[in-house]
C-alpha cells in the first residue's frame, strides 16, 4: 500500500498553513514505510514491540503512522525507578515511526533524541508519552537534517498529578519540518518547561507548534521559543494555552522571540491564550527583531570583528532558552552546536 | 601621534554638517581637553575616529602615527590602539563582562599578530585592577553593563580601557554621572595610564574633571571646528565665561 497525497495536510488546513507537507512530500524516501529507529536503553527500562496504541492520538500525522508505522515501540518506566543514565533514540532518519513511553508512578526518564535525516528522506515520528503521579520527563531533541529532508514529529503527552516535564528542542531545520508538542494536562500541580531554539540559514524550514491543555487546577508552565532566521529560512511557532475551567491558579507564560538576520528570512508566530477558568496567571510574549547596530558598535570599538560580535550576541540571544538543564554535558554540547553553526554561517 | 586636519563631517545621511574644517593635532605623551556647548560636534568627533556608522566624513584627514585611520573598520582602528570610552556605554545582554573583555583583548592582539593573554593571567590582571577602581568581582560575572548604573557604567568604562591599554584615548563625558569619589578614582586610573607614548583626548562639559586630570591644552569645540586653544587654567576661564564668545 503507498501513501495517498490526499491525506497530507495541506495549507488549507489551519494547523498547517505555514507548514506545507503536501505540497512537499512528492517523492521523498519513506513516504509509505515503516522506519527502524535505534534505542538505547538506561537499566531497568525495558522495550517491547506491541501491535497497537490504545491511546488517542488523532491527528492526521498519528493516522498516516498508525497506517505506514507498522508496530508501535512501547517503552516501559517502571514505578519509582530513577535511571542514571539517558534513553537515546537514533537512526530516526526516515519512514513513519510509533514510539509509546510510559513513566510509572514517582519514575524519572531522560530522552535524548537525534533527528537527523537521509538526504530526500520523509520522516514521521508519532510518540505518546504518560506520565504518572509524581512521573519526570526530561526531553532533548536535536534535529539538523540535510537540506532537502522532510520531518514531522509530534509527541502527545499526558501528564498526571504532579508531574514534571523539562523539555528542550534545538532545531537546524531540513527542508520543511514541523517539531510539535501536545501536552494533557490531566493532573493537578503539574509542572512544564517547554523551551525551543531553531537556527536556520538557506532556504530551510522549521515549525515549532505546541498545544496545551490544562484541565486540571494550579499546573505551571513555562514556555520560551527562540529563533534565528538567515538567508531565506523560514520560521514558525504556533502555541496554544488552552486552560479549561477547572484549571484554577494555573500559572503559564509562552514567550517566543526571533531575530532575522536578513531581509530575505521569514519568521511567522502565533501565540493563542484560550482560557475558561478566571483564577489565573497567563501571559505571552513575541518579539521579532534585529541584532542591536549600537551594541554592535560598541563591541567592534572594543576591538571584536563584526562576524565575532554578532555571532556572541546572538548566541546570547539563544542560550537562555537552555538554562533549565539538569544534564551540563549534554547542554555545553548543545551549546557547541549553536558556536559551530554560527561560526560557519 | 593623532593628526586631524580640516576634517568636515555629517549626520543624518548627510543631511546635517556637524564638523566643518576641524583641525588638531595630539603628540604622544600629551592629554588634550575639548570643551564646549551641548550639541557642538563633541560626541560626532569621538565617532568619527572611532568609525560609527551614521557618521559620514566628508572631507579632511585623520592619522594616527602616520596611518589614515579613516580607511579601517572600528575594530581595525580598536586593534591599532583607539579606544572610546562611551558617553553612554551600552549594554551588551547575555555576554559576561569577563567574556566580552577576554574576547575584546585577544582579538586586539591576535590583529596585531601578538599571542593572546592566558586565562589565569588574564584573571588575574583584572582581579587586581576591578580592587584599584573598587569594582565588585560579582559585578564582572554579570552581562556587560545590563543593569549598572550610570557611575557603574562610567567606571567600567575605565575598567576596560585600563585592561586594554590603548595607544590613544578618547574620553567622552566619562566624568557625568560620577560622584566625587567616583571621579578620584577614576581620575586616578587616567594618570596612571599618562605616559610618553600615550595620547589622550578628554571632551567634556564642565572643568570638573580638569581639576583631576590636569590637561597639556584646552580647546574650544564651537561652529564645528576648533575656535580657541589654551592651557590648563583656560579651562576655568571657560567654565566662568561660557561659550558665547565663541558661537558660530
Ligand atoms: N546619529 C545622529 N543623527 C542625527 N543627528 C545627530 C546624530 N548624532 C548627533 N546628531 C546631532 O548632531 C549635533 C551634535 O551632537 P553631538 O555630537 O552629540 O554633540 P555634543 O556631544 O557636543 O553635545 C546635535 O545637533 C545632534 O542632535
Ligand atoms: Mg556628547
Amino acid at each position: 500500500m503507498s501513501l495517498d497525497s490526499n491525506q497530507l495536510p495541506t495549507r488549507r488546513d489551519e494547523a498547517w498553513k505555514w507548514t506545507d507537507v503536501r505540497g512537499h512530500a512528492d517523492g521523498q524516501a519513506g513516504l509509505s514505510a515503516a522506519g527502524r529507529p535505534k534505542f538505547t536503553l538506561p537499566e531497568g527500562v525495558t522495550i517491547a514491540e506491541v501491535p497497537r496504541d490504545d491511546l488517542d492520538t488523532d491527528t492526521p500525522m498519528a493516522k498516516l503512522a498508525r497506517s505506514f508505522g507498522g508496530k508501535v515501540w512501547a517503552i516501559d518506566v517502571p514505578a519509582g525507578l530513577q535511571p542514571s543514565g539517558p534513553l537515546i533514540i537514533e537512526n530516526l532518519n526516515r519512514g513513519h515511526i510509533r514510539i509509546r513511553i510510559d513513566i510509572g508512578k514517582g519514575a524519572k526518564l531522560s530522552v535524548i533524541e537525534h533527528h537527523a535525516g537521509d538526504s530526500g528522506s520523509f520522516t514521521n515520528l508519532d510518540m505518546t508519552v504518560t506520565l504518572k503521579a509524581s512521573a519526570e520527563l526530561d526531553r532533548t531533541l536535536i534535529h539538523h537534517d540535510p537540506d532537502d529532508a522532510m520531518r514531522v514529529v509530534t509527541a502527545h503527552i499526558t501528564a498526571w498529578n504532579e508531574a514534571k516535564i523539562v523539555q528542550q528542542a534545538l532545531s537546524f531545520g531540513g527542508n520543511l519540518s514541523r517539531l510539535e508538542t501536545r501536552l494533557a494536562g490531566m493532573g493537578k500541580h503539574i509542572e512544564a518547561v517547554l523551551n525551543g531554539a531553531y537556527l536556520l540559514d538557506g532556504k530551510r524550514h522549521t515549525d515549532m507548534t505546541s498545544y496545551i491543555d490544562l484541565t486540571a487546577p494550579d499546573c505551571t508552565i513555562r514556555q520560551a521559543v527562540k529563533g534565528v532566521v538567515t538567508d531565506k529560512s523560514r520560521g514558525v511557532f504556533q502555541g496554544k494555552f488552552h486552560v479549561r475551567r477547572p484549571a484554577q491558579q494555573t500559572d503559564a507564560e509562552m514567550r517566543h522571540d526571533a531575530l532575522m538576520l536578513s531581509d530575505a528570512a521569514e519568521v511567522r508566530s502565533k501565540p493563542e491564550l484560550e482560557i475558561y477558568a478566571d483564577d489565573v496567571e497567563c501571559a505571552h510574549g513575541n518579539t521579532i527583531g534585529q541584532l542591536d547596530e549600537s551594541a554592535l558598535f560598541y563591541m567592534r570599538q572594543r576591538g571584536i570583528p563584526l562576524g565575532q560580535a554578532r555571532a556572541l550576541l546572538t548566541e546570547a540571544f539563544l542560550t537562555e532558552v537552555f538554562d533549565d538543564m539538569a544534564d551540563e554535558d549534554l547542554k555545553i554540547s548543545l551549546l557547541e552546536k549553536i558556536q559551530n553553526w554560527l561560526a560557519v554561517t | 601621534m593623532l593628526k586631524i586636519n580640516n576634517l568636515t563631517a555629517a549626520v543624518d545621511a548627510g543631511q546635517k554638517t556637524i564638523l566643518e574644517g576641524l583641525s588638531l593635532e595630539i603628540p604622544a605623551g600629551e592629554v588634550h581637553a575639548v570643551m564646549g556647548p551641548n550639541g557642538a560636534g563633541k560626541s560626532t568627533l569621538s565617532y568619527v575616529l572611532t568609525g560609527r556608522e551614521g557618521y559620514d566624513v566628508t572631507g579632511g584627514k585623520v592619522e594616527l602615527e602616520g596611518e589614515n585611520l579613516l580607511d579601517m573598520d572600528p575594530e581595525e582602528r580598536a586593534a591599532k590602539g583607539v579606544f572610546l570610552s562611551f558617553q553612554y556605554p551600552l549594554e551588551i545582554p547575555g555576554v559576561p563582562t569577563m567574556t566580552f573583555l577576554r574576547t575584546a583583548l585577544n582579538a586586539q592582539r591576535k590583529a596585531r599578530g601578538e599571542e593572546e593573554m592566558s586565562a589565569p593571567e588574564f584573571l588575574k590582571k583584572s582581579r587586581a585592577l576591578a580592587k584599584d577602581l573598587k569594582i565588585k568581582p560579582d559585578m564582572l560575572k554579570r552581562p556587560l553593563n545590563v543593569g549598572f548604573s550610570g557611575g557603574e557604567k562610567k567606571r567600567m568604562e575605565i575598567f576596560q580601557m585600563m585592561m586594554l591599554e590603548p595607544r590613544f584615548i578618547v574620553m567622552d563625558e566619562t566624568d557625568s554621572g560620577l560622584d566625587v569619589d567616583a571621579l578620584r578614582i577614576v581620575a586616578d586610573g587616567v594618570n596612571r595610564l599618562r605616559n610618553p607614548d600615550r595620547g589622550m583626548l578628554i571632551i567634556t562639559h564642565y572643568q570638573r574633571l580638569l581639576d583631576y586630570i590636569v590637561p597639556d591644552k584646552v580647546h574650544v569645540l564651537a561652529g564645528g571646528k576648533i575656535a580657541a586653544s589654551g592651557d590648563a587654567d583656560f579651562a576655568k576661564k571657560l567654565e566662568a565665561e561660557g561659550y558665547d564668545a565663541y558661537a558660530a
